[in-house]
């Protein structure tokens, strides 16, 4: 028997640390080292890779691309007395055809910290899954769980590690935990990360914040919080042709997120409308 | 070509240069044609898929076109193009027929459509099989777009012209009789409807005999008959939400206000 | 962002055949790309007793509609009668093709009976003027191929007035529940000798 097999026989080992080696040989080609957080993801036998994804799925630089990516979208999270609200819709696009409308725009990173999806989906859920495992490891290694600062940054230091290479999200992260508070990081692929109160992200932004700015205070109780987040993106559907299907609703605190339910736009937009008396545009 | 105009071609030329937008798609016929002569005549057949990209936008539609009694055409190309060129030399030859007073010639017909398509460079993009008897025979010609012309006891055009040749050169001979040559052109059109993805659906064609008049055999045959469908999506009555609903009695009021017209000063329009 | 004219406004529009008589449905929506701009922007016309569904960039659609409201009141005068359908759709397919280097980005279809036999008549154009005469449906506009799906699977020949209005509007409504740039309200015509009914959709308002 080596001394190594020998040590190891006799040695204590924790439970967090056999996560660690579990986790370390199921992902260790993804976590190689602190340097180096990120997978190695192959890239095509050819002498421009990141060209060729550009000319193939960029139908802002080629509109003929044949690989049209589903963009169009409406998300929004805000922050508020009693935590965060985050609300998105559920439509996936590709060019004019709509491809789905029963999304899940929102990614439960771990039960307290939730991402949200805007821009390219495979980018968005690979990459926050894979934020999941980042945070889990962060938890193993320091006995603590993740603020959201950290967790954010790290999804904002590896999709800048990828500029210019054809990444397309954008993204809140939020959480609640107790030095922070409930905190919003919005993260996008150019490499932005910014903390704020108030976000909506996608094609549909500008009506959500049309409908939160007009009704957002800071002690809204959390059932007038939820139905803001509703509303917002309720608008957002009404008019980004992008946005549509259902709404997702999610309410973050201390201890945790809590799903609120899905909620079809096709009868809740006459229901709202009723109930309001608003969307006059639209005749009944 | 006659009344043409011009008008939106500066604002398009914009749209599509400095705006980015790119013109959208027009129906083409995709097609297989043929053309074969025959001991005393000559035959002409095509299919009936009419698409628009990848999309069938018609799946029955005429691609035998009449110019004179005894004078038909198949398009290929551009749809509306092989239609309104056709149209129009169709009636430029009845006035020229008429002013002559003599029976319209095919050569004509033909010399016709490769000046008009010439001129217009093969921006006009009508790919045809002119075909027809006149007091000096039977003739088989093919004008292509841009104003040549080819001469031919048989030969096919468009998409499936490939498929189509194919049956051509191997089932011709010198001679045919009427029966043969409309035998060879089904199966020739068949190969393309069966093996070019642009062409499809029925068999059209039209024997011109000397002599005798034209036979049109629309959907000489059909072999694409949809299966009739086991069982239906009927909705129950009351499906739909309706918001509001008007009643007009449109068509009587039109009626009401109707002139009579004699029968003999009554213009044909339909 | 780099598109097709066609597509700038969207906007989609059907036609079916039924037992003597026809329908024809747009959808309301009038848009600039992303943006809905109007939902009360109607794609069907008429002259006389002949419908229209015009469809592509609305300031053609306007003009078209101008212009052919022009030429069939001319027509009637001349003739003391109004056009009937096929002499429509003759007048449509001229009309665009005089266009031919310089067309209006526009998809027509025509649906009407004839006054006199009461036949029903329905067909469609490209933005040249090339006539699609069918015996069953017509479609129109961004959600074309979803109709085209629709109208395959739905459609049956000779459908009373009631059963083929239920049939043209779940074919239009499902068609621009598929299609970013339609919907936004519906309206429905149908057509029988004596009458039409014109009924507004309650649909989807995303």
């Amino acid at each position: 028997m080596s001394i190594n097999a020998l040590t190891k026989k006799y040695s204590y080992q924790s439970e967090a640390d056999k996560e660690i080696e579990g986790a370390v040989k199921d992902f260790g080609h993804l976590v190689p080292g602190i340097d180096n957080m990120s997978p190695s993801i192959s890239l095509p036998p050819i002498s421009k890779p990141t060209a060729f994804l550009r000319a193939n799925t960029d139908d802002s630089v080629n509109p003929d691309c044949k690989i049209k990516i589903a963009h169009g979208t409406t998300t929004l999270a805000f922050r508020f007395k009693e935590g965060i609200i985050v609300a998105v819709d559920s439509r996936a696009t590709a060019g004019s055809w709509v491809a789905s409308q029963t999304v899940k725009k929102v990614i439960e990173i771990n039960p307290m910290l939730l991402g949200t999806m805007a821009g390219g989906a495979a980018d968005c859920q690979y990459w926050e899954t894979w934020l999941g495992t980042q945070c889990r490891l962060h938890e193993l290694r320091n006995k603590e769980r993740i603020s959201v600062a950290a967790a954010s940054k790290i999804l904002s230091n590896l999709v800048y590690s990828y500029k210019g290479m054809g990444l397309s999200m954008g993204t809140m992260i939020c959480g609640y935990t107790p030095k922070e508070g409930p905190t919003i990081y919005y993260v996008d692929s150019d490499g932005t990360r910014v903390k704020g109160n108030i976000f909506s992200v996608g094609s549909g932004q500008t009506f959500a914040y049309g409908v939160m700015d007009a009704n957002y205070r800071w002690d809204l109780s959390v059932d007038e919080a939820l139905y803001l987040g509703k509303r917002a993106i309720l608008a957002a559907t009404h008019r980004d042709a992008y946005s549509g299907g259902s709404i997702n609703l999610y309410h973050v605190t201390e201890k945790g997120w809590v799903y609120h339910g899905n909620y079809n736009v096709g009868p809740l937009f006459w229901e709202i409308k009723e109930k309001e008396g608003s969307f006059n545009n639209v005749k009944s | 070509m006659a009344g043409l105009t011009f008008d939106n071609y500066k604002r398009n030329q914009y749209l599509v240069n400095q705006a980015g937008f790119k013109p959208p798609k027009a129906t083409s016929t995709g097609t297989t044609i043929v053309g074969c002569r025959f001991k005393n005549g000559v035959v002409i057949a095509a299919d009936t898929r009419a698409t628009t990209g990848p999309i069938v936008a018609d799946k029955n539609c005429e691609k035998l076109h009449q110019i004179a009694p005894k004078i038909w055409c198949a398009g290929a190309g551009t749809a509306a193009d092989t239609e309104m060129v056709t149209q129009l030399i169709s009636s430029n030859l009845e006035l020229h027929s008429l002013y002559m007073n003599r029976e319209p010639r095919v050569v004509s017909a033909m010399q016709m459509l490769k000046q008009h398509l010439f001129r217009y460079q093969g921006y006009v993009g009508a790919y045809l099989i002119v075909a027809g008897v006149d007091p000096t025979g039977p003739h088989l010609f093919s004008v292509q777009a841009h104003g040549s012309t080819d001469v031919g006891y048989y030969m096919s055009l468009g998409s499936g012209s490939l498929a189509a040749i194919a049956v051509l050169e191997r089932d011709w001979r010198e001679e045919m009789t009427k029966k043969e040559a409309m035998d060879l052109c089904a199966t020739a059109i068949q190969a393309g409807i069966f093996n070019d993805l642009g062409s499809g659906s029925n068999v059209d064609m039209c024997v011109m005999e000397t002599g005798k008049d034209a036979q049109l055999y629309r959907n000489y045959l059909t072999p694409n008959v949809r299966e009739q469908k086991q069982r239906n999506y009927k909705f129950a009555r009351g499906t739909t939400a309706v918001l509001k609903k008007d009643v007009f009695d449109l068509v009587d009021v039109v009626r009401e206000d109707e002139v009579p017209v004699g029968p003999s000063d009554a213009m044909e329009t339909d | 962002m780099s598109q097709d004219p066609s597509t700038y406004n969207g906007g989609s529009a059907v036609a079916m055949v039924g037992k003597d008589c026809v329908a024809i449905a747009s959808d309301l929506r009038l848009g600039q790309q992303s943006l809905g701009l109007s939902n009360d922007f109607e794609k069907i016309f008429h002259y006389g007793h002949v419908f229209l569904g015009l469809t592509g960039l609305a300031t053609d659609v306007m003009s078209v509609h101008e212009d052919l409201r022009k030429k069939t009141n001319l027509y009637k005068m001349k003739e003391q009668r109004e056009i009937e359908p096929k002499s429509f759709a003759n007048l449509i397919s001229s009309s665009l093709y005089k266009r031919r280097f310089g067309p209006w980005f526009v998809g027509p279809i025509v649906a009407g009976l004839n006054s006199h036999s009461g036949k029903p008549f329905i067909c469609g154009f490209d933005y040249i003027g090339c006539i699609d005469f069918a015996k069953d449906f017509i479609v129109a506009g961004t959600a074309s191929e979803q109709l085209f799906g629709m109208c395959e699977s739905l459609y049956e020949p000779n459908l009373e007035p009631e059963d083929l209005f239920e049939t043209i509007s779940q074919a239009l409504l499902n068609a621009v529940d598929r299609d970013a740039l339609s919907g936004w309200g519906a309206v429905v015509y149908v057509i029988t000798k004596d009458k039409v009914v014109k009924r507004f959709l309650k649909t989807r308002q995303d």
